[in-house]
Order: C-alpha cells, then sequence, then structure tokens
C-alpha cells in the first residue's frame, strides 16, 4: 500500500537465494534443453569498458533494464556514511538537460546553494560553539536561494518521462558493495531509458540537496527508528562487525546523515560510477542487434576512468562470543549471525544448503521444532550471506517468540538444533529435498523479465561473472551430507557467534 | 575534523586522472519527449474457457518457457463473513486448510511431500475472497494438483493446527503494536468502515473464541465447486490439463449456488482521530469513499488518484511532501476499488515535528483539486501514464489468466481488459473536478494521526477537534 521508491536493499536476500537457485537449474530439474541460459545470454563489452547482458524473451510486448555499479555503502568513508544512498537518491533528480528551465543561470544558483549550505553545516558542526546568529542568516539564505532555485527546475522529471511512456517498476538500491537502478517499459521504448541513464551518467545535476537529506532521515527514522527490526539489525551490524565496514548502517549513522556532503558526494559519484564500473542487463522482447546500437550510441561517448583500488580494513578472526542488547518498546526479537567465507569458495555455497535445510520450508528443521512441534516461536528464518558478499559475510539467524517466552528458550532450542546438525549427517531425501527447493525458486524468479535481469545483473556485478551462477551449479551438486557437518562443525560455534536480542522497555 | 580533510584531498588526487567530460555527449542528446519510437504490436493472447459439469470455471494459458505450473482457485469468501465476536475465523480457515491435513493425509504428510516436491501451496484471505494458489515444478503437477484439491475439498483441520495457528495469530496481533504502520492501518479500516462488518476486526479476545467446529463450518459453507474459479497457466497442455482437473476437482459436488456479493458499505461521517505512539515519525491517514469498479466514475478516479497521489514523483503528494517540503519518505495515495465500492487514502510517513504540517498540506491538495480539478497537462500525463504502462497487465501468461478469471469473479465485463484504456482515454478535465468534489467531501472525510503530540510543533487543536486514544489500540483490543 505505501509506495516505496528508491529504498535500500539493505538484505539483497532474495535475490541471493534465487540466484543461487538459478545455477542449478538446468542440470538436476530437467535438461538444459528446457531453458539454457549459457546460450540465451548475450555478452558485449564497449570499447569504454561498459559491460552489457542481453536475454531476448518474448513472453510480453515488455523489457526490464537494470544498470549496476559494483560500489555501495562500503565505499563511503569514514564521517560519510549513507552517501552511496544519498547519491542514489540525488541522482533522480534530473540532469543538465532534464529537469531545467534554465540550466546556465541555474548552475549558477546551485553553486551558492552549495557554498551556503556547506558553510551552514560547518556552522552547525561546532556544536555548542556555533554562531547562532549566523547560523540564523545563513538559513534564511539558503531558504531563498533554494525557492529561486525552485523557480528555475522542473521537478522530477525523470520519473516523469519513464511514468508517461508506460515504466513501472521504476526504482533503485544500495546495498553494501552493489548498486543498482532499474525500470520496465514497453519493449519499444528501450531509447528512452539510454537517452535518460546516459544522461545521468554524465551530467547528473544534485538538485534539492539538502530538502533530500530531511528525506533520507525520514528513511531511516521509517525503517530503524520506528521499527524495532531495523533497530536491532543496526546494532546487531555494528556489533558483529569491528572492524570491516560491513559493520555500518546502508542508509549511514545520524550524525553524519545530516552533514551529507554536497562536494564528497559528487566526488563519490565520478570516482565509482564511470563506464568501466558499470554493469547494463536487459531482458525481454528485444533485439540484441537493435538494442546494441541504441547502447553505443548513447552510452559509448562516456569516457574511461580509472578506479581507485578500494581498500578495505579486514575484519579479524573473532575469538570469544559477542552480545548485544538492545532496549525498545516492542516484543521481544533475537538475531544470531555466525562468520564465514563469501563466494566463490565452498563452504558459502554449503551454507546455502544449510539455509534451506534449516528454514525453508515448514518440515525445515528450525520451523519444525521451534514452531509446530514446541510451539514457542511465531517465526524463526534464516539468511546466508549476510550484509553483501564482495567480502566475507554472516551466516544469520532471525526468531521472533511466542509470548511469554524468552529469546533465551529460543537461543537454547536452536544450538540444539545447530549441534545436531553437526553431529549427525543429513539425510538423503533432506538434502535432495533442499536443492529441489533452491532450483524451482529460481525457475520462479526467473519467470519474470525483473527477475531474470535481477539475478544476471548481480552476479554479473558482485562475482564479476554472470557465469558464477553455472560454477555454482557444480558446487551445489557436490555437497554432500558429510559437507553440511564438516561446514556446521567449523563456522557455526559459540566463539564464532554474535547474539543481539531486543529486550522490551517499559 | 583533520582525518577528513586528508581523505578528500586523496581523492581529488584520483580525480585528476580521470578527465570527466560531460560535453562529449552533447550530440546524442536530443529532447527526450521527442524520440520516435516503432509501434508495439502486440495482441494479447486469450484464456480459454471451460466450465466443468459441476459448475467451476477454469481460465487456461498455455506457456512452455519453463518447467512450472501455477494455479489458482478464487472463491466468494472472505473476512467479511466472520461471525460477530469471532473474527478471525475466515483467516484461520484459510490458514489451517494449507496446515491442517485433508482426508488422505496428514498435515506433517502433506508439508514433507509438498517440501520435496518444492511445491507452493499459498491461501490468502481477503475482506471478501479467498485465493488458493499452488506453484509447481511441471515434472509434480500431478502430485501437486491432488494435494491441492484435496486441500479444496477435505480439508481435515487438525486440532493441533488449529491450536498452532491461534497461538501464531496471537503473536501477530500482540506484535502490531510494534509495528506504527500496521497499527495505523488497522485502526484507519475501523475508522473508515465504522459501523460496517468490514470495520469488525480481530483482536486476541475474538481468536481465543475461536474453535475447530468454527473452521469446519466455515469452510462447509464457502467452498463448492459453484463458488469456485481457477486459472491455469504455464506448462501444461490445455487439454490434458482440462481431463486431469476433470477427474479430481471435476467429481466434486457439494450444494448450493454461486455466493454473492455482500452488499456496500455504509459508512461513518467524517472523523478526527488521534493514537498515541511514542515514535519519532507520525503516520498521517487521510480518507474517503470511493466509486466501485462499475461505477461511471471509476475512470476518472483512477486518474484523479494518479494525480493525487499514486502517480509517483509527479503526483501531488509526493512532491509537495516528500520533494519540496523533505516532510516524510513515503508519501502519496492509493484508491482500491471492488466492483460495487471502493476506498480512496492518502498517506505520509512524517517526521513527527511536521507531523500537522504534512496533513495541512494534504489536506489542502485535497481541498485545491476539489475546487480546482486538475491542470490539463497532468490530465494528459496522467492519462498517457496509465494507458502505456496497462501493456504490463499483459506481462506474463501468469498475469492474464489469472486476470481474466478475476474479472469473472468480480462479474465485470469480460472485455474489460480492452475496453480499460479507451475509457481513461475518454476521461475529461470536468470529470475530474465532479469526482473530486462528489468523493473528496469533508463530510466523508476521516483523519488519523498516530504519533506522540508532545512531539509535533504545534498544537492538535490547532488543525481541528480530535478524538484523543492515548493508550493506542493496535493491541486488538
Amino acid at each position: 500500500m505505501t509506495s516505496v521508491r528508491i529504498f535500500p536493499n539493505i538484505f539483497l536476500k532474495s535475490l541471493i537465494l534465487t540466484a543461487i537457485a538459478l545455477l542449478s537449474l538446468c542440470e538436476t530439474l530437467r535438461p538444459c534443453g528446457a531453458y539454457d541460459l549459457t546460450d540465451k545470454v548475450k555478452e558485449f563489452t564497449l570499447e569504454n569498458g561498459l559491460k552489457v547482458l542481453i536475454v531476448e524473451r518474448h513472453a510480453g510486448p515488455t523489457v526490464s533494464l537494470y544498470i549496476s555499479h559494483p560500489t555501495g555503502a562500503i565505499d563511503d568513508g569514514d564521517g560519510h556514511t549513507g552517501t552511496a544512498h544519498f547519491l542514489e537518491h540525488m541522482r533522480f533528480k534530473g540532469t543538465e538537460t532534464i529537469g531545467t528551465r534554465n540550466s546556465d543561470e541555474e548552475k549558477h544558483i546551485l553553486r551558492k546553494i552549495h557554498e551556503t549550505g556547506s558553510a551552514l553545516d560547518r556552522e552547525e558542526m561546532k556544536g555548542e560553539g556555533a554562531d547562532r546568529q549566523r547560523m540564523e542568516e545563513l538559513r534564511k539564505r539558503l531558504d531563498a536561494l533554494q525557492a529561486e532555485a525552485g523557480k528555475l527546475s522542473i521537478p522530477a522529471e525523470i520519473d516523469r518521462l519513464y511514468t508517461e511512456n508506460g515504466g513501472g517498476d521504476l526504482n533503485a538500491f544500495t546495498g553494501q558493495d552493489i548498486t543498482t537502478y532499474h525500470v520496465s517499459l514497453p519493449a519499444n521504448k528501450v531509447e528512452l531509458w539510454a537517452r535518460i541513464e546516459s544522461d545521468r551518467l554524465a551530467n547528473p545535476v544534485f538538485r534539492e540537496f539538502y530538502s533530500e537529506r530531511n528525506v533520507v532521515m525520514e528513511e531511516r527514522n521509517q525503517r530503524v527508528a520506528s521499527d524495532p527490526g531495523g533497530e536491532l539489525r543496526e546494532q546487531f551490524m555494528a556489533t558483529a562487525f569491528i572492524a570491516h565496514p560491513y559493520r555500518r548502517p546502508i542508509l549511514g549513522w545520524p550524525s553524519d546523515m545530516r552533514f551529507l556532503d554536497f562536494d564528497y558526494t559528487l566526488q563519490f559519484f565520478r570516482t565509482n560510477y564511470t563506464p568501466n564500473n558499470t554493469i547494463i542487463t536487459i531482458v525481454g522482447d528485444v533485439s540484441p542487434e537493435v538494442v546494441m546500437e541504441i547502447v553505443r550510441r548513447y552510452f559509448g561517448p562516456l569516457p574511461r576512468c580509472t578506479v581507485p583500488p578500494r581498500r578495505v580494513t579486514e575484519e579479524p578472526v573473532q575469538t570469544g562470543e559477542r552480545r548485544t542488547e538492545v532496549k525498545f518498546d516492542a516484543a521481544p526479537r533475537l538475531i544470531i549471525g555466525y562468520h564465514k567465507p563469501t563466494l566463490p569458495s565452498f563452504d558459502d555455497c554449503v551454507f546455502d544448503v544449510i539455509d534451506t535445510i534449516l528454514s525453508g520450508g515448514r518440515t525445515s528443521r528450525f520451523f519444525k521444532v521451534l514452531v509446530k512441534e514446541k510451539g514457542i516461536a511465531s517465526d524463526v528464518t534464516t539468511a546466508n550471506g549476510y550484509p553483501g558478499a564482495r567480502y566475507p559475510n554472516l551466516f544469520v539467524i532471525f526468531a521472533e517468540p511466542i509470548s511469554p517466552h524468552t529469546p533465551g528458550e529460543l537461543e537454547e532450542v536452536l544450538y540444539q538444533e545447530l549441534d545436531r546438525l553437526k553431529r549427525e549427517p543429513v539425510g538423503t531425501r533432506e538434502l535432495e529435498g533442499a536443492k529441489n527447493n533452491l532450483k524451482a525458486a529460481l525457475l520462479r524468479n526467473i519467470s519474470t523479465n525483473s527477475g531474470l535481469a535481477g539475478m544476471l545483473s548481480y552476479y554479473q556485478t558482485v562475482a564479476g561473472d554472470w557465469r558464477y551462477l553455472v560454477t555454482f551449479l557444480s558446487l551445489l551438486e557436490k555437497v554432500t551430507p558429510e559437507d553440511v557437518m564438516t561446514t556446521a562443525g567449523k563456522y557455526l560455534t559459540r566463539d564464532n557467534r554474535t547474539v543481539a536480542t531486543l529486550v522490551k522497555d517499559k | 575534523m583533520k582525518r577528513h580533510r586528508i581523505y578528500m584531498a586523496f581523492l581529488l588526487l584520483f580525480l585528476s586522472l580521470c578527465a570527466w567530460q560531460g560535453d562529449a555527449m552533447g550530440d546524442v542528446m536530443g529532447d527526450p519527449d521527442n524520440i520516435t519510437y516503432a509501434p508495439l504490436r502486440f495482441e494479447p493472447p486469450k484464456t480459454q474457457r471451460v466450465e466443468l459439469k459441476n459448475g467451476i470455471i477454469l481460465h487456461m494459458l498455455e506457456d512452455h518457457e519453463l518447467p512450472l505450473v501455477n494455479i489458482s482457485a478464487v472463491v466468494r469468501m472472505g473476512s467479511f463473513y466472520d461471525p460477530p465476536g469471532k473474527e478471525g475465523v475466515a483467516k484461520l480457515t484459510g490458514t489451517v486448510m494449507r496446515t491442517g491435513g485433508t482426508g488422505s493425509m496428514t498435515g506433517d504428510q502433506l508439508d514433507e511431500e509438498l517440501d520435496f516436491i518444492a511445491g507452493l501451496i499459498n491461501v490468502s484471505v481477503e475482506t471478501e475472497s479467498c485465493t488458493v494458489s499452488l506453484s509447481v515444478p511441471q515434472d509434480d503437477l500431478d502430485r501437486g494438483l491432488k494435494i491441492f484439491s484435496d486441500i479444496l475439498m477435505n480439508p481435515a483441520f487438525e486440532e493441533e493446527k488449529v491450536i498452532t495457528a491461534k497461538a501464531i495469530e496471537t503473536e501477530a496481533l500482540r506484535r502490531i503494536r510494534d509495528n506504527p504502520q500496521q497499527t495505523a492501518f488497522r485502526e484507519f479500516r475501523r475508522l473508515i468502515y465504522r459501523g460496517d462488518p468490514r470495520g469488525r476486526i480481530s483482536s486476541i479476545e475474538s481468536i481465543e473464541r475461536v474453535k475447530r467446529d468454527d473452521l469446519i463450518v466455515f469452510h462447509r459453507q464457502f467452498f463448492r465447486p459453484s463458488n469456485l474459479m481457477i486459472a491455469v497457466s504455464g506448462d501444461v497442455q490445455s487439454k490434458d490439463m482440462v481431463d486431469n482437473i476433470r477427474a479430481t476437482l471435476g467429481e466434486w459436488n457439494a450444494p448450493g449456488g454461486p455466493g454473492g456479493f455482500p452488499p456496500p458499505p455504509v459508512y461513518a461521517p467524517a472523523s478526527l482521530d488521534y493514537f498515541f505512539k511514542d515514535t519519532p515519525q507520525s503516520i498521517v491517514l487521510v480518507g474517503h469513499p470511493a466509486p466501485g469498479k462499475e461505477s461511471s466514475d471509476f475512470y476518472a478516479f483512477e486518474v484523479l488518484d494518479f494525480i493525487i497521489g499514486s502517480g509517483g514523483f509527479r503526483s501531488r503528494i509526493f512532491g509537495e511532501v516528500r520533494n519540496r517540503l523533505g516532510l516524510a519518505y513515503s508519501a502519496g495515495s492509493f484508491y482500491s476499488s471492488r466492483p460495487h465500492y471502493g476506498i480512496f487514502g492518502a498517506y505520509a510517513m512524517a517526521n513527527a515535528s511536521s507531523t500537522l504540517d504534512a496533513l495541512s498540506a494534504m489536506t489542502n491538495i485535497l481541498n485545491e483539486v476539489k475546487k480546482k480539478g486538475a491542470h490539463p497537462d497532468e490530465l494528459a500525463w496522467a492519462k498517457q501514464s496509465i494507458i502505456n504502462n496497462f501493456i504490463f497487465s499483459f506481462a506474463t501468461p501468469d498475469r492474464i489468466a489469472v486476470g481474466q478469471m478475476m474479472l469473472e469473479h468480480d462479474g465485470l465485463p469480460d472485455n474489460l481488459l480492452t475496453s480499460y484504456k479507451n475509457n481513461i482515454e475518454r476521461v475529461e478535465l470536468d470529470d475530474l473536478r465532479a469526482v473530486a468534489s462528489r468523493y473528496l467531501s469533508d463530510k466523508s472525510r476521516v483523519v488519523l494521526v498516530l504519533g506522540d503530540k508532545k512531539r509535533f510543533n504545534r498544537p492538535l487543536s490547532s488543525f481541528g477537534d480530535f478524538r484523543v486514544t492515548q493508550d493506542n489500540a493496535g493491541d486488538g483490543q
């Protein structure tokens, strides 16, 4: 009911899960003839390094268009958390030719707005020592300039152009290490997308910068401050990771968000949104030749730029259980996480199987014991690959007790189940069922153009090659009951876990 | 701060490596409004309609791209019919149909079988309809269809599963108050349908009163072949599929004819309600009764709602409350319609301090459109957007099959999918003004604010005379 646009997909869980399933699809569910992805994906690379994947598909007269960049919150500098996500918002504000009545005059005023806004921020950052009067003057000046800029701009033009041409599914998400912009259009409108997207890669204009900062603060209020689940997740991540940037929220910490910086945001954009750091995925009722002509014409002139090497602090090995508690006026809930390697390691693949065995469906182990048999939980789910997939990540358990049971009671039973996983090999039928479910989940996901485009785009960006899906298939087929036991034994240990509980305040 | 500056310098260094040349794009960047497009040629495929001897109606559409089959059954049943004092029966009936076993399998056996073949069966219960859906890999279609049919015809409602379902539902109700949005929309429903069965909502007490027999009776009351329509899409041969369904659901006999529609709601007069919740963000909702799908006002109201708040960034509420004022992240409107009635609502999740500013902005937009109607450009934009987007109703075979079934279920003309575009095209400025003044009247306006008034930057009374509920009722009372 609430139309939530431009949202951060903080977890990307469903995508990861189904993408994993994709690989297994061809091999066991049916002979590859049924839907041979390897044959269907057409790959192109422009001279400037931009990568294009196209799948021609004629189910309906529509096309889904995805653009992904291997960047995200992980690239936010210290003191600048929230920048990647805020940039995503800014990119809906138009370009030098979209959204303005007079570009030259507007540029002039926007420059003054940013000077004034930065000056105001610098003053406000002084805290107690800030000059109140100067702040008031700057604020008035900023308001006046913004009103002036408002007369020269045409708001929401990108949205208007897409919507008026029948676009749907117009959105974007920022993850820890991927940022994606997508839209679905009637199949004959690909050129509109190319016109808009190449323009906002070349000439974006960050209009309404300061009012949009308030919007993302409200986004945080909605997703974190007034949501017990959001609040607990944020604290959990900050506890599970002590050094790696995955510890920081994608939306940012409030004190950084208040002062999101114009120049820094622009610089972030220029550094990370280069054509050689861009992946386009197109799935639908189109001809690859026709589409590539359009893509070359519009995206070809974008200049290749060196992407600076990323320096990321490695998370040190955890040497003992970590616990955190969040007080909130809400019913109790629980998150438990374990550090583990990411793709393309075999262990990561085994965790996808573990994920399904523990919480996929009504016969999964956690559901069976906690919900059906003991009746002490109303919900229990797990997720592999949290909160990103380019660096070692977490296997996570989320659970909600049924009153009057406590998170502590749940923990006890959950650990017993994990111990069983380490002690006894899973049955062959159970393992086969888990693999069947991963495959079917894939099929369901790729049955839509946007589902298939999303998956190809994700793996090309995060794993560097969409064919990781195929590699994964062979890995998955190799997983044995012993592998599950060994992997569980290696990672699902007390010393390697972080536990966050929400405790009722009041 | 020092560290911060060093970091910036580091970045600027890299900047110099890359000559960013937006100008290089100049020659390809024509006016995006003047791109010429090849015509879109598309003839929507038609579903095959079959009526079985026992009254079941089938809509089928083959699609052989992926080895998957989707089946949806819709029944005229819903929470509207919950017995007074036992609100929640309809939903629990749906839940335990899925979990409580059938004549031939226990619930646990059924779970095991379905999970192994990766079949998904969901039962979703709305106010006036219930949908039971199956998604199954083609290889195991027969097995999946057998279970699906059994669930529709012979659910066993095992006592133990009834107890579990009630416990989970009770916990969900207990947790509603943790979620400001759910709490607000629940109270909104209660307010806009005050005095109507649609406004009766389940509570911990009403769930407690529900017994296994209530579910058995409720199932028997609504589930019968003549009250059932089915849509099938995916990797099937239509003829085989009809034979399969004939052999399973086609053999089902249960007395009674097709179910009817409940009467349209009787709406309550205007109201202003405030619910306390200690939260940094308030939920503001403004609602009105709206036309049903069969009303001659339907198309004009679709366009009006698009302009007011459901048309994305350009729509008025989004543009004003989010983009211009920066008061909320989520803001807009929704319009949901049944054949004989509809509901319109405007919403904003606004910063607590600006709660009343957001509310004023929203009501000003509604009053303005009532007084002046819309701008010709807005009308053109909205019509073009709705018409061009309409093609997505045919984006997948599943959508087409279910869409066609739902038209028949709702008693709407079967050509509605094609006539829709023409009817939107005919909407004019005068129509917008007419429906705005007819439906957005002060006399029917239901306003709900959920938040903490101590945090508001002006008193509630500056907007109007609110009824105050200090202890919010989201806990299922």
